[in-house]
């Protein structure tokens, strides 16, 4: 017995070798980084030279600096845009490619959506956001459309006018995030009992009951992996901010990365710019570590 | 399934392999510039290139095209690494080749510039930003950078259209107003502007620069003092009235430089406030209409200066090739031909240039360097001004900040690092 376990360990022991490529990839990628970036923003840096410690003085900064609390408050603007709009239309849009245009139309039409939803996903950013631009400058097809249609009175400087900029950079993200959200829920959507619905269509029950009282409560481990991708997303968010504002116009679109991305690279505060990371890093691991935690006793509750 | 072991001398074979093919070739000499290959600089510098390579068969030349933001964003590291190459075009100023040459990551250039008799083709005026103390700040210490062009901001017209209108180039501003004025009551937008790029503050700096004095540019460039801000609140008002009275579109705020010079080679606005470098392409796509520059009228400083630096990295395993390569871009051949791809050719002589565009762009930069009048940009004196002053003329563009806001703001910004520095 005792041999037995013995070889069993050492036949265990074998398979750690097999952790090492992945260990190490993570100590050079993430934890090493993490840790030399969490000892520079202790300090003053330019990103060549010796940096000087400087104790807290970063984060006091911090507390007071109104870029980087409006950075904060557009971060909860863009969850919206992030997750809840696009989880949203995504439910919506999957049951009804699944079992409304899947059985009036064919399995043909119904990857076709799926894959054009999806394709903003595979587009590069940079692209996207680049033809983004020419929709929405001012003299963008955004416009000359309304104009063309008779309702000039709606055309707007979309990127350009603070009201606007920050609804424009949102219905750029939801456009790339609802093809996501629909993939997932799609191959959920096929997990799920196709009786259910039948009882309950015998029952009388209508589309939008049946999204409700079956679909959501049956796709609700994907809703959550999803919402928590997309979360951890919506506050690194920083690509489409870069490509289509650049932040502006006077950073009504400014996010925490490309706060750290100015600070560490033009105004060469690389301690600072540390600082802004760990702040962000602590919410984001926060915040996931909470969702997971309730994640884990919905499933114990069900 | 391959073996840990074996999996790891395969890494290390084909890592040996390929830095090995690196060092075997006998000599390598790595060059970097970020100028588009149809900028007259980019026609220029690949022209000499191709020389360079036939003159020195021995050594391969490895060229590659960077761009100004990759620069500005990360060259400090580059040039911190083993990655540096021999011979590289740097961003001026003291935020950035004087930041690295204070960190002792550039060669002084002072041996070259005697040996390879640059100083018989530059003058001390074209050297004030080649040279950078133990501080970082250009003027005065050793030469780290050399300059082959300059530029600088002017307003872009179009002849046709101010023909049409009966109009003069203005030697005053407000003689600039008044052919704005009359414009404007044609229903034509007279002024393309790009809020979210350089031509914003460019514009908004060439009218501080008509307040400003020796004192003023020389303290604010070099950190000397508080920003006084009275010259920045003279051209915030004057840009808030301009949008106002409708000669600047407010939408300019949601365009970039490129959306702004599309209004002005497309024929659409009849000026726009731009840079030199535009000269090139303007030069190619501008087919239907007669177009020139003026310099905005100021008592005596333009917003300009020489040119970026080609700067040789301490690593440089080849300096004496990268000096040679320096000296190949200030010859008469490729000064000549700078000019004649209507670029700012620092030291070309004006008689051999056929290129009515550039001979005209070359007396205009000699008439403002010649009273000293290279203002610089005011982007300048602060890391992540330029940033700064994009947001914060977006803001006064588009009437969410007052001009009295403005210059709160910009000052607090300079005033921080100027008393921290």
């Amino acid at each position: 017995m005792a041999a037995a376990e013995g070889t069993y360990a050492r036949h265990r022991r074998g398979y750690y070798l097999y952790l090492v490529p992945g260990t190490i990839g993570f100590l050079l990628i993430v934890l090493i980084p993490q840790i030399a970036n969490f000892f520079l923003s202790f300090t003053a840096w330019k990103g060549v030279g010796t940096p000087r410690w400087i104790g807290l003085q970063n984060y006091q900064k911090l507390l007071t600096d109104d870029q980087f609390w409006g950075s904060m408050i557009h971060t909860l603007m863009f969850i919206v845009s992030m997750t809840i709009i696009p989880v949203a239309i995504g439910v919506v849009l999957a049951s009804l490619l699944f079992d409304y245009i899947r059985d009036q139309f064919g399995e043909r039409v119904a990857n076709l959506f799926r894959a054009g939803f999806y394709l903003p996903q595979i587009l590069p950013i940079t692209t996207a956001g680049v033809l983004w631009g020419w929709i929405l400058s001012p003299v963008g097809v955004a416009n000359i459309v309304l104009k063309a249609i008779g309702l000039g009175a709606l055309a707007q400087n979309w990127i350009g006018d603070a009201t606007y900029a920050l609804p424009a950079v949102s219905l750029m993200i939801v456009w790339i995030q609802v093809g996501y959200c629909l993939v997932v829920f799609m191959a959920g959507l096929s997990r799920i009992d196709p009786s259910l619905y039948e009882a309950a269509q015998l029952d009388g029950a209508g589309w939008w009951q049946r999204l409700f009282s079956i679909t959501i409560p049956m796709l609700a481990p994907e809703i959550f992996v999803v919402i928590l991708t997309t979360l951890i997303a919506a506050l690194k968010l920083f690509a489409p901010v870069f490509v289509l504002t650049a932040a502006g116009p006077d950073n009504a679109t400014m996010v925490p990365s490309y706060l750290t991305y100015y600070h560490f690279f033009t105004t060469q505060r690389v301690g600072y710019a540390a600082a802004i990371a760990v702040v962000q890093m602590i919410l984001t691991v926060g915040l996931a570590v909470i969702f997971l935690r309730f994640q884990a006793r919905q499933q114990a509750t069900e | 399934m391959m073996s840990l072991p074996k999996l790891a001398l395969l890494t290390a074979a084909s890592v040996a392999l390929l830095t090995g093919s690196a060092f075997a070739q006998g000599k390598t000499f790595n060059i970097w510039h970020f100028e588009a290959a149809d900028s007259s600089n980019g026609i220029t510098f690949n022209k000499a290139l191709e020389e360079f390579k036939s003159t020195h068969p021995d050594v391969t030349v490895n060229f590659q095209l960077k761009t100004f933001q990759q620069l500005q964003a990360s060259g400090s590291m580059i040039l911190n690494s083993d990655q540096a190459p021999d011979v590289l075009e740097y961003n001026k100023g003291n935020a950035t080749a004087g930041l690295v040459a204070s960190q002792g990551l550039l060669l002084p250039l002072d041996d070259y510039y005697k040996s390879q008799g640059w100083d018989k083709i530059l003058n001390e005026g074209d050297l004030v930003l080649s040279k950078y103390d133990e501080k970082g700040i250009y003027g005065s210490g050793h030469i780290y950078g050399i300059s082959v062009y300059g530029e600088y901001v002017s307003c872009f017209y179009n002849v046709d259209m101010f023909e049409k209108a009966g109009l003069k180039v203005p030697t005053t501003i407000d003689e600039w107003v008044a052919d704005m004025e009359a414009f404007k009551k044609q229903g034509i937008t007279p002024l393309a502007l790009g809020a979210v790029d350089t031509s914003g503050q460019h514009l908004l700096a060439s009218l501080a620069y008509t307040k400003a004095d020796d004192t003023w540019i020389q303290n604010y460039q070099g950190l000397k003092a508080p920003l006084d801000g009275a010259p920045y609140l003279y051209a915030a008002q004057t840009l808030v009235d301009w949008v106002n009275k409708g000669y600047i579109s407010k939408d300019s705020t949601g365009m970039k430089d490129p959306d702004a010079a599309l209004l002005f080679t497309s024929g659409k606005a009849p000026m726009y406030v731009s840079g030199t470098w535009n000269l090139g392409s303007f030069s190619s796509t501008i087919k239907d209409f007669k177009w020139s520059q003026f310099v905005i009228p100021t008592p005596k400083y333009s917003v300009g200066s020489t040119g970026n630096l080609w700067v040789v990295p301490k690593g440089s395993k080849n300096p004496d090739l990268a000096a040679e390569w320096i000296s190949l871009t200030l010859s008469p051949k490729y000064q000549t031909e700078l000019a004649n791809d209507g670029g700012i050719a620092i030291a070309a002589d004006p008689a051999t240039i056929t290129n009515p565009v550039g001979k005209n762009a070359i007396a205009v930069f000699n008439q403002i360097a010649d009273k000293n009048g290279l203002g610089f940009y005011p982007d300048w004196p602060v890391p992540g001004y330029y940033d700064v002053l994009n947001q914060k003329d977006t803001g006064l563009f588009q009437g969410t900040l007052t001009p009295e806001q403005f210059v709160e703001q910009i000052k607090k910004v300079y005033d921080d690092v100027q008393s921290s520095q």
